[in-house]
């Protein structure tokens, strides 16, 4: 097993209290935690003092880390005799156990005596983040993850296996939404439930359609002409190709709705898809179509800065 | 190859309603703390003049956010949880209109 160094981790001396433990974890959160510092290894370092924490705030788990004496970090060293057997079984390897887990897994375990040997202990829930298109979302997805997850081994302890899940993420989920996958998550112990397995949802983004909630808007270019006099234009939803008819008259930001063509959940409830006109101009015009743009603007009246006057 | 068993994920969100109880085992946070989260209105109960309160999933979402940072920064005052959870909500959205945005 390797050592890990929790006091220096945190900056405190090994005789610190709790209350200067925990003065000097808050201050490092502060600096490190990865909603506050966008600054390259500040996860990582976040992480290292969490563990640090997670152990040194916790009077039992510090006596036991405590009784392993001090170590280079990362230093590969084996616990003094016995110490397994003050909070587990005895007869166990700690080649490749990660201390961090060890000491995580100790919660309720032997130090209480065997009734809080045999309490229920919930399972670990595990969190990812998982990434899906456009299409998946709207269609509903499988998706399978590659996970390390703490298990206990024969002897309880806490090891990484690798572990794959599939997961079954249904129809119109968006952009930053939450899913829970129950019982996915870490065995219980002794009875207790099984953890559960949350998911964060990123949906990439398409690049015609926007989804906000269920609805979904897109961008409509029309040309002038399409917009005074109205047509019938020929546009993609994500279901296929459908015929909108645009009315006379249609302004650039107006907004055409598209009803039922959104995402659309299991129940049954769903969005719109709404065009939303924009007049594009052609940028090369030939001779007779100047003529014809000439011969429009002597017959027209419109102002298009009428509210502009004082 | 075994063919592993697909699991149906559930939706966090306004669709499913859940109890006290099942958000407290799901959130990790105390009756205590929610209670405290409702009321200075970090949590919306569904029927917060009824005898048991009901809540929206999306609740799991905040209330697991709300243990997270208890946790990670150490609070131990749940009127500033429920500021530090504000902000957090805010940048989260902020954040999504960004990338929305590209």
């Amino acid at each position: 097993m390797k050592y890990k160094d929790y006091y220096a981790a945190l900056g405190v001396p090994r005789t610190a209290g709790a209350d200067d433990i925990k003065k000097a974890y808050r201050k490092l959160a502060r600096k490190y935690h990865p909603d506050v510092s966008k600054e390259a290894g500040a996860e990582e370092k976040f992480k290292e003092v969490a563990e640090a924490y997670e152990t040194l705030k916790d009077p039992e788990k510090r006596a036991a880390y405590d009784q392993l004496g001090r170590h280079d970090p990362g230093e590969q060293f084996r616990p003094p005799p016995g110490w397994e057997q003050s909070f587990g079984d005895s007869s166990f390897s700690f080649e490749d156990v990660d201390l961090g887990d060890l000491l995580a897994g100790m919660t309720g375990r032997g130090r209480r005596g065997p009734r809080a040997q045999n309490m229920p202990m919930p399972g670990q829930d595990f969190e990812a983040a998982v990434r899906i298109s456009f299409d998946q979302a709207y269609k509903g997805t499988e998706i399978e993850l590659d996970m390390a997850v703490p298990e206990p081994d024969e002897n309880g302890f806490l090891r990484r296996v690798p572990k794959k899940i599939r997961v079954r993420v249904p129809k119109g989920v968006t952009d930053g939404q939450k899913l829970r996958v129950p019982g996915k998550g870490g065995k219980g112990a002794n009875g207790g439930r099984d953890g559960d397995l949350y998911l964060g949802i990123e949906v990439q983004a398409h690049p015609l359609y926007r989804a906000e909630g269920l609805d979904l808007y897109m961008e409509l270019p029309l040309a002038p002409w399409e917009a005074v006099l109205g047509a019938s234009v020929d546009v993609p939803t994500p279901a296929g190709r459908v015929t909108l008819k645009v009315p006379a008259g249609t302004h650039a930001g107006q907004k055409l709705r598209l009803s039922g063509r959104g995402l659309s959940r299991p129940d049954g409830t769903s969005g719109h898809l709404y065009a939303v006109a924009q007049i594009v101009v052609p940028t090369v015009v030939d001779e007779r179509q100047r003529a014809l743009f000439t011969q429009l603007q002597d017959a027209s009246t419109f102002n298009p800065r009428a509210h502009m006057v004082d | 190859m075994v063919k592993i068993e697909a699991s149906t994920a559930l939706v966090l969100d306004d669709t499913g309603t859940l109890s006290v109880t099942e958000l407290v085992e799901q959130s990790g946070l105390t009756e205590e703390e929610l209670q405290a989260l409702v009321d200075c209105g970090a949590l919306e109960p569904r029927d917060a003049a009824g005898r048991s309160w009901k809540f929206s999933a999306r609740c799991v979402v905040t209330a697991r956010t709300a243990r997270r940072l208890r946790d990670d920064f150490a609070l131990d005052d749940t009127h500033a949880l429920a500021v530090v959870l504000r902000f957090m909500q805010r940048i989260e959205a902020l954040e999504r209109e960004l990338r929305r945005r590209g």
